[in-house]
Order: structure tokens, then sequence, then C-alpha cells
């Protein structure tokens, strides 16, 4: 990964370079983040007034386009120094954290509750479902971005 | 405004992280640490920070200098030494002693001083 043309092309295109992918990787994660925030906590029971399907209609596109911003310009950072970052800890407990994060979103759109957002409310049993699922979404994106800062401390 | 108040509260709650010292110099030994020896590679201005090693004896020490654009600033590119050259780097040596690191202020090459840190002593 760090000698493929991509990781040359961090170390060596412009003094810039990395700054510049960094900069857009943070980015990426504030909207993922900031978007995923919003949702979870809905979820979590704030904001109950606020009906949560024009909410997911705003938050979940940018939390889209955040995590492919930052997926992709995490590659672009990680092949700079692949062999360096393969041996740091929080790395692996980003990608855990993240893949978790993940999973947790594909079963939550499986949901009814969640399906039908935009013609019913959930009833009693699917809303504490729907809590439990915000929570797990903000343990583990709150994981993942403390474990990304971490990486710089290791 | 109760709202407000309460992610607030729970966003403070939440974010242990600035509490920690920052990566810049707290991981690094209070002293000043200086070292010399012969090159190993070119400097590398790849980032977060440009690097690159020397041999002292047996032992290979990874050279940590600044940002890229700071240390590319203080006239130190990929061409400025040579490998096998002989250089005194001055810095600050990594706080765990299994790691041969130093965090490098000034590297000192055939009488000339690049200062990647200028503001620091």
């Amino acid at each position: 990964m760090e000698s493929s043309a991509l990781g040359l092309f961090m170390r060596d295109s412009s003094v810039w370079t990395y700054p510049i992918v960094n900069l857009t990787h943070i980015l990426g994660i504030a909207s993922l983040f900031g978007a995923t925030l919003i949702i979870d906590l809905r979820l979590l029971g704030v904001w109950r007034r606020v009906p949560l399907a024009p909410l997911a209609d705003a938050a979940v596109p940018v939390a889209k386009a955040g995590f492919l911003v930052a997926a992709t310009t995490g590659v672009a950072l990680l092949a700079t120094k692949a062999t360096e970052y393969a041996g740091n800890p929080y790395l692996l407990i980003k990608f855990a954290a993240i893949a978790l994060g993940l999973a947790n979103v594909y079963v939550l759109s499986l949901l009814p509750a969640w399906r039908a957002r935009r013609e019913r409310a959930p009833s009693q049993a699917e809303a504490r479902w729907l809590t439990f699922m915000g929570g797990i979404s903000l343990a583990c994106w709150l994981a993942a971005v403390a474990a990304g800062r971490l990486i710089a401390y290791w | 405004m109760r709202t407000f108040a309460r992610v607030l509260i729970a966003i403070a709650l939440l974010s242990p992280l600035p509490a920690l010292a920052h990566h810049g110099w707290a991981g690094y030994a209070e002293e000043e640490f200086e070292i010399s020896g012969v090159t190993t590679t070119a400097v590398s201005l790849a980032g977060p920070h440009a690097t690159f090693k020397i041999k002292v004896g047996e032992q290979v020490w990874d050279v940590t200098l600044a940002p890229p654009p700071r240390t590319s600033g203080a006239g130190l590119n990929a061409t400025t030494i040579p490998v096998g050259s002989k250089v005194t780097v001055h810095g600050h040596r990594h706080k765990d002693a299994k790691r041969f690191e130093v965090k490098t202020e000034r590297v000192n090459h055939n009488g000339k001083v690049y200062n990647v840190y200028p503001d620091r002593t």
C-alpha cells in the first residue's frame, strides 16, 4: 500500500499534499459525525417534537457524503506511511468502531420502524429499539473519532 | 433552551480528549538531547512530519522533523543531505527509552544548521 502510486503521490507530490488531504479528511469526519449526532440524539429522545423523517431526510445524505469523503481521504493518509501505521493499536480500534458503526446503520435500515418513518410513528417497543440503536451509533462514531485522533499520540 | 443545555452537557461529558496533552512535544523528554550519526535515508517530506534515519554505532535512530512545509521552509529538502552524510541532530528524545527517536529542532550538516523549529531554543 505504501509503495502504491497513491502512497508515492502523498509523499512526493508537494509538501502541501498531506495537509490538504488531512484537512479534507477532517471536513468529512465533521460532516459525518455532526449529521450522525443529530440523528442519534433524536433517536435517544432529544427533540421529540421534531419529526424523525424530515430530520433524517436532511441529515442522512450529509452523513453519507461525509463518510465517503472521510473514507477516500483516509485511504490516502494511510498509504503515506502504511507500514508505520500497521503497528498502531488505535488504528485497529478505529477500524473496529467504524465496522460496528456501519453494521449498526445496516441493521437500523432494516428495522420496520425506521423504514416506515415517513408513514407512522414507532410503537413503544420499536421506540425502545430505536433509542438503543441511537446509543450504539453514538458510541461507535465517538470511539472512531477518539481512536482516530489518538493515532497521532502513539 | 433546556434541550440546548442538555446537549451541551452531553457533549462536555463525552469529550475527555482535550484534557490529553497535545502530541507535539508531550511524548518527548524535557532535557535537550543531541546525537551524531550517519544518515541512512534522505529526508522524507511526507506528512504528518518530515523524517529521516541515522545510524549511531549499530543503532538506527528515527529523526522526526517539523511538518513538511515547515521543514522545507527551513531549507531541508529530499536532496539537501545525501545518504551517508554525517549529521548532528538536536532536539528531544522520546520518553520511552526503548524507542530510538528524536523529535528534532535543529540539524547540523557540514557546518550548516537547519533550524526547523526556530521558535524553540
